[in-house]
């Protein structure tokens, strides 16, 4: 038997735990556990392709500011997540940064972007 | 420090940072906040994560993002900062004792004060965990400082205790960073934390939710080892027979949160022994007249859009006294927390003029009728404890309803959610 499957509907604090049913294809049946249309909706949503915005660090090499926080764009699938975080990884990034710079584009072929979400003025380490 | 102040900010976190933007548009001329820490911001620069905002801008922002937005006004409205700098005393005649590497020791009477000192985390001995005590124990937001700002790991292998937001958050954290997450474990039936961070943070990278658990033994002589998880009874004791051990090499403790008050009780200020911050009017005026206070340091907010908008309103009041020598008396009503309610703030209001209240429910319920007094009803499909009930009371309703002396507000429930 295929594990029931559940979605957390998060659209109020009810948190509804929303069981999915199947046909013999794997077509969605239906839905049971939703108190409203508004969280039936959101779980088909979630099930068809969720996305979830992406935020991380990258490295500076700077001994006073050692890591920029950065952000995905847009909200990329949920697949994508580790690609990204590998890619995170090999990023080099030049100062000055101001918020909302591109620090790397189209990542893991997301269509999404890495953008800074603080400033960095430059080295504040020693010297 | 012989310059005068009118109203000195103490904290430069978001309530810090919106408290004096608004005494700046109230009128104040001289606005000082004084911070710590080397940077502004609280406790934001190290919150990476988006979910800021929502309220505020209407837009999901990451903590860094929302903080620049307040900072780039602060400055803007010329509002002055003096960091690293730490206030040591405060008395009630809002006297500042404040000590700095830079500036030495000074004391200084400004016309008003704003305490936002926000708050600090329940560490391993707020919760009392039998054990050794090995390396490998700190709590997630210290962890949260380590990943996200100073860049190294504390450990491959974690158990989270405490199903908080912080917790919740740096589980999902370090299993991007390639870490384990071996389970977050919480005492209540319920998740301490709001449901999306259960669902994008546990849900999202299988991490095991292991609710009326408990941690009831650490293991590992210079480095925790493992820890025993086990279920507790209705009296949220361990219970016998049902331990297991999870090896890991960090143990994050997720404990919950306990506003920043020493300064407030040196100023003689009036604590609420439920929400652990200062006795406030519809003002954000304390007990002690001139000291103000918002955020965290009031009481513990689930949002950091609430933290904002609330210390606004101590800004504009503060500002008000520092030209006026004294406040508008608000003080008339006294806000009793009724059936299922834990607590409202502010505690006290005038009966006139609008007013938003904050509550937490003690118990989460189904089909929630909230009553406040009469006043004002409403209908709510669920409420929970995690998160804050943010209602907004109309004076004008509540000038008609001629309420004098209390009122009282109660959460009628049906069943458990
Ligand atoms: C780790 C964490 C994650 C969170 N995640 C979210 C989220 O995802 N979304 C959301 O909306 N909200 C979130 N919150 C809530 C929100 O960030 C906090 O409620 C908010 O930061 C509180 O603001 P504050 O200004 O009251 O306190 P703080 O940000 O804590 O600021 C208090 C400041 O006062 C300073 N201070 C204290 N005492 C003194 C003294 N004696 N002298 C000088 N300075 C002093 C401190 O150094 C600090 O800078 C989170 C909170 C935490 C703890
Ligand atoms: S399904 Fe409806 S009631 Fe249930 S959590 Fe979602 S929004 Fe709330």
């Amino acid at each position: 038997m295929a594990p029931r499957e559940t979605v957390v509907c998060i659209g109020c604090p009810l948190g509804c735990r929303v069981t999915v049913l199947r046909d013999r294809k794997g077509n969605i049946a239906g839905l049971k556990g939703a108190d409203c249309r508004q969280g039936e909706k959101y779980v088909l949503k979630e099930l068809e392709n969720p996305v979830r915005t992406l935020t991380a660090t990258v490295r500076t090499g700077d001994e006073g500011f050692p890591l920029l926080p950065v952000r995905t764009s847009r909200p990329v699938p949920k697949a994508l997540l580790a690609p990204i975080m590998q890619e995170t990884v090999k990023v080099k990034v030049r100062p000055p940064v101001r918020t909302g710079d591109v620090i790397a584009k189209n990542v893991s072929k997301s269509r999404a972007d890495l953008i800074a979400t603080a400033d960095w003025p430059g080295p504040r380490g020693e010297g | 420090m012989a310059k005068r102040v009118d109203v000195a900010v103490i904290g430069a976190g978001p309530a810090g940072l919106a408290a004096a933007i608004a005494a700046r548009e109230q009128g104040a001329e001289n606005v000082l906040i004084i911070e710590r820490a080397e940077q502004l911001g609280g406790l934001l620069p190290q919150c990476i994560h988006n979910g800021f905002g929502l309220v505020y801008f209407e837009q999901d922002m990451t903590g860094p993002e929302y903080e620049k937005a307040f900072m780039d006004r602060a400055v803007d409205m010329g509002v002055e900062t003096q960091l690293e700098t730490m206030v040591i005393d405060l008395d009630e005649k809002r006297e500042i004792t404040a000590v700095s590497r830079k500036h030495g020791y000074m004391k200084f009477r400004p016309g008003a004060v704003v305490l936002a000192m926000g708050c600090r985390e329940r560490s391993r001995g707020a919760v009392g965990i039998p054990g050794t005590r090995p390396a490998g124990v700190l709590t997630a937001g210290t962890c949260q400082r380590f990943v996200n700002i100073e860049g190294y790991m504390p450990g491959s292998r974690y158990v989270v205790l405490g199903s908080g937001d912080i917790g919740m958050i740096m589980a999902r954290r370090l299993t991007l960073e390639g870490a384990k997450v071996e389970a977050v474990v919480e005492i209540m039936p319920w998740p301490g934390g709001l449901i999306r961070n259960e669902v994008q943070c546990l849900h999202d990278f299988g991490i095991p939710l292991l609710l009326e658990h408990t941690v009831s033994f650490i293991h590992g002589e210079e480095r925790v080892e493992g820890v025993t998880v086990c279920r507790v009874d209705a009296q949220r004791q361990p219970m016998q027979g049902t331990e297991r051990l999870i090896p890991c090499d960090c143990l994050l403790i997720s404990a919950g949160l306990i506003p920043e008050n020493e300064l407030s009780r040196r100023a003689g200020v009036a604590l609420d022994p439920v929400t652990g911050g200062p006795v406030v009017d519809q003002d954000r005026q304390t007990s002690v007249p001139g000291i103000f206070a918002g955020g965290n340091v009031v009481q513990v907010h689930d949002l950091v859009d609430w933290v904002s908008r609330e210390a606004e309103v101590a800004g504009r009041s503060a500002a008000v006294f520092a030209d006026k020598g004294r406040a508008k008396r608000t003080a008339g009503i006294k806000v009793v927390p009724g059936k299922n309610v834990r607590y409202v703030v502010p505690q006290l209001i005038s009966g006139a003029g609008d007013v938003t209240l904050h509550m937490r429910v003690k118990e989460p319920g189904l089909s929630a009728r909230l009553d406040v007094g009469g006043v004002l009803k409403k209908k709510f499909r669920s409420v929970r404890p995690s998160e804050m009930i943010v209602l907004d009371l109309e004076g004008e309703a509540l000038r008609k309803s001629g309420i004098k002396g209390e009122l009282v507000v109660d959460c009628d429930t049906k069943g458990s959610g």
